[in-house]
């Protein structure tokens, strides 16, 4: 087990290290921050000052080792923009994506898989069709589309819900439910393909050949066997908490981690992108972790290959 | 009977009694909230930090104001604001008398102390004063100054802005002199610009660091910062004391809604009274909306078309005036925005006063023209990239892809290069040729334009895109006369340079913002970036 932990946290190390070089080589490659900061306008003496000020006319490799060997020390760095702490620019946005994100998660949870479940045992009967068209609906609509078009009905023609903004729990309404509903939709079709899978295998057969109630090979065999494909999607789901709101965030002017994201991207605020990048490979590294020892847990094949080894 | 002293215990009852009135009576001024795309990319509210269009419109008029300003409700003549007399004592100073009873946030009253603490080295040009061009790095702090180091580009703007600004002098309480230590006619002009504002001295001293002071300025203006949420929200509440008069706002609330689709849906809804940036191609499907209306208009900013001189191919001048030529701008104008701005007479504003040269004009649409000046050239349909930005300006891509086949019709092989941002843009290499940009008249004088962005020291140089000896020597002359007449020959003869003979840019169209609102408001926009919530701008 600790030999099986220390592969996975190295591994995710190895992952972390990767994202932070590449992020730095493409944002700084592809654009000098001072300038895009600084904007067009700006007096080309001003740009200058600023890209010596934060030692951007060192050399490339210069810029990353200095900025690995800080992250190293545990320094992140500070915002181009308004010189403050990058982690505490990140912190204090992490709240309000949270209030978003989670509700979303259960959301999902709740409505995606019963609606996966019910579809796989109801297998080609107007419920599964119904239950497949909304589905399919709902993961190809772009949270872009789905959000707007739920402003127009809900905000615009009906008034029962604001459009945008973050004063009161109703401004959280259409941000959630616009990333509730395109993820129950994902976890819905994953739901029932697992599901479909396991309904098909020998011993669902021989277990109502025994003679065992339905409700009882569905609880007792099935449902475990296809938890494992829908778990590994709810991990990923779980690892998006942070940084899965980009696009609703800035549809609905949500001010947290994804317009901060979107924000330090177009200005090329290398700590703040690199920080909440971190931020987002730990959870998702986090998330996978999780999610194999719960394979662990669920799959008993699995746990005696461990002790095997 | 009524005696002396009767009257003065009666003014002071009365006196007694007004606030205590005031305070009693129910304030029911409106509350109102407007959508802008950004309220400031600094996320500061500091007008030497926040050198953007966005940052004009939050700061001018409801938070900042400065000894002279710019008349909104006209065509932005420079008049004067916290001063009330301007005058010239030699070519190197000019005398300013303070308006009496002004105040401050804080209450306190403003002083020639105060205006000499805004152009002092705390908050302009850093420990090393005026026209120097030291940088201190970021991490490189003075232990004793921790927190209230001046952002780095401060100093170099400031010393952009104001050069040859030499020191403040209090004369008495109310009054100033502006010194320079080199003749400057356009020294009342630089008093109007963007970053001329005035601060409360002791507000800037009771701030724990320049961020905070940054983001809560004390200032004169109608309205003051209540919060200041970066990237989210700028809510500003009256400022009864203010000397104009009682503001008509209760509370102004800027937000931050970047997508323009959830501006105008923030405002059909009624969450939102006004809705700004608004693409021209959407006032039509507002306005269909009677209750609705979308104003504004030009502002004192144009779209220009840059050339690179030291490509290989527009090196010749007779290619860039084909380029010149070659635009039909009338056709952008109404096709691209509704006919709602206009084509300037060249880089210049009808408020440059006696500089303002009436019968100029951009070069004539001529494809026969341009075709001619290609032959001439030489000119063998060699590739010209285009380099492009994605509507950082409105319009930009549409405008680039029609210009690009005005300019095949002329016989000109220009090519789209998509870029992603403006460092990519000005990057020097041989396939940098033409580009987009915008100018803006900071004040009233052309050097606050054609001196500032083209001349030696001005952007278009810098990155090496053009050069001409005798535009770089009328720069200099422009900049440092005092000879009004000559003054204006020297104008003239730097446009026929810039914009005919050898082409650095060629204006396009004069730029334009609009703003939606609900019919029922009573407000009017702004020639300029500005909103102004002021008593005579609102309900008239």
């Amino acid at each position: 087990m600790l030999r099986f932990l220390a592969t996975r946290l190295l591994r995710a190390a190895v992952t972390v290290v990767l994202v932070v070089t590449f992020a730095f080589v493409v944002l700084r490659l592809s654009g000098d921050p001072a300038q895009i900061i600084m904007g067009a306008d700006a007096p080309p003496e001003a740009v200058e000052a600023f890209r010596r000020a934060w030692g951007l006319d060192d050399p490339i490799w210069m810029q990353y080792l200095r900025y690995f060997g800080a992250i190293i020390g545990g320094d992140l760095g500070r915002s181009m923009r308004d010189g403050r702490d990058a982690i505490a620019l990140v912190a204090e946005r992490i709240p309000a994506t949270l209030a978003l994100t989670i509700p979303a998660l259960l959301i999902k949870l709740c409505i995606g898989i019963p609606a996966g479940i019910t579809a796989a045992l109801h297998r080609n009967s107007p419920i599964d069709r119904a239950v497949m068209v909304l589905a399919v609906a709902g993961f190809t609509v772009p949270s872009f589309v789905l959000g707007l078009l739920l402003v127009l009905v809900f905000a615009v023609q009906l008034g029962w819900l604001p459009s945008g903004g973050q004063e009161s729990w109703r401004h959280a309404v259409l941000p959630i439910l616009t990333l509730g509903i395109g993820g129950a939709a994902v976890l819905a079709r994953f739901t029932r393909s697992a599901m479909l899978e396991v309904l098909g295998q020998p011993y669902i057969r021989t277990a109502s050949a025994k003679g065992v109630p339905w409700r009882a090979v569905v609880w007792g065999h099935a449902l475990p066997n296809a938890a494992i494909p829908t778990v590994t999607i709810i991990g990923f789901m779980v690892g998006s908490l942070i940084a899965g709101a980009v696009v609703v965030e800035s549809v609905f002017s949500w001010p947290g981690v994804g317009r901060l994201l979107v924000v330090a991207v177009a200005n090329r605020d290398l700590a703040v992108v690199q920080c909440v990048l971190l931020l987002v490979a730990g959870t998702m590294v986090t998330a996978n972790l999780v999610v194999d020892l719960l394979y662990g847990a669920l799959d008993p094949r699995l746990r005696s290959q461990a002790r095997g080894a | 009977m009524i005696n002396r002293r009767t009257l003065l215990a009666g003014a002071g009852l009365a006196a007694g009694a007004l606030p205590r009135f005031a305070i009693g009576q129910a304030d029911n001024r409106p509350s109102i909230t407007v959508a802008v795309q950004k309220i400031s990319n600094t996320n500061t509210l500091e007008p030497l930090r926040e050198q953007s269009n966005v940052g004009e419109r939050v700061l001018l008029t409801s938070i900042w104001e400065g000894l002279l300003g710019r008349d909104y409700s006209r065509q932005l003549q420079t008049i004067p604001v916290l001063a009330t007399e301007v005058r010239r004592i030699s070519d190197s100073i000019v005398e300013v008398k303070l308006r009496e009873g002004v105040r401050f946030h804080n209450g306190d009253e403003l002083t020639a102390e105060d205006v000499a603490a805004s152009f002092g080295n705390d908050r302009m040009f850093g420990p090393q004063g005026p026209n120097s061009s030291g940088t201190i790095r970021v991490g490189e702090v003075n232990p004793a100054r921790a927190g209230r180091e001046l952002p780095i580009e401060v100093p170099a703007v400031a010393n952009r802005s104001f050069p040859g600004f030499e020191r403040i002098e209090v004369v008495d309480k109310y009054t100033l002199r502006w010194v320079n230590r080199t003749p400057d006619v356009t020294l009342e002009g630089r008093m109007a610009r963007y970053g001329a504002e005035i601060h409360s001295r002791r507000g800037f001293a009771e701030a724990a660091t320049w961020l905070d002071w940054g983001r809560k300025p004390v200032t004169t203006g109608p309205y003051m910062v209540a919060e200041f949420r970066p990237d989210t929200s700028l809510t500003l509440v009256a400022h009864d004391s203010y000397w104009a008069g009682r503001p008509p706002l209760k509370q102004l609330r800027f937000v931050e809604v970047p997508e323009v689709a959830s501006r105008i849906n923030g405002l059909l809804s009624g969450e939102y009274h006004f809705a700004c940036d608004i693409p021209p191609d959407q006032i039509t499907g507002i306005e269909r909306n009677r209750a609705f209306e979308v104003q504004g208009g030009t502002i004192p900013n144009h779209r220009l078309t840059v050339f690179d001189k030291t490509h290989a191919v527009l090196r010749n001048p007779l290619v860039r005036r084909a380029f010149t030529h070659a635009i039909d701008r009338q056709a952008i104008v109404e096709s691209l925005w509704a006919g709602r701005t206009t084509i300037p007479r060249g880089l210049q504003w009808e408020f440059y006063g006696e500089m303002f040269q009436a019968d100029w004009e951009v070069p004539k649409y001529d494809v026969a023209e341009a075709r001619r000046l290609l032959r001439e050239a030489g000119y063998k349909g060699e590739p010209i990239p285009y380099r492009l930005l994605n509507n950082y300006y409105t319009n930009q891509t549409p405008t680039a892809q029609v210009l690009v086949e005005m300019w095949r019709a002329a016989g000109l092989n220009v090519q789209i290069e998509m870029k992603e941002n403006w460092s990519q843009i000005l990057e020097r290499s041989p396939t940098r040729a033409v580009r987009d940009w915008s100018n803006s008249g900071l004040y009233s004088d052309p050097v606050s334009s054609l001196v500032n962005q083209h001349g030696p020291n001005g952007q278009q140089q810098q990155v090496g895109e053009y050069e001409n000896a005798e535009f770089n020597q009328l720069s200099v002359e422009l900049e440092t006369s005092t000879d009004r007449a000559r003054r204006r020959a020297v104008f003239r003869r730097m446009l026929e340079i810039a914009e005919r003979e050898d082409p650095a840019y060629t204006v396009l169209h004069q730029n334009a913002t609009f703003t939606a609102k609900r019919k029922e408001i009573r407000w009017k926009a702004a020639p300029a970036f500005a909103m102004d919530f002021r008593a005579n701008n609102w309900g008239a």
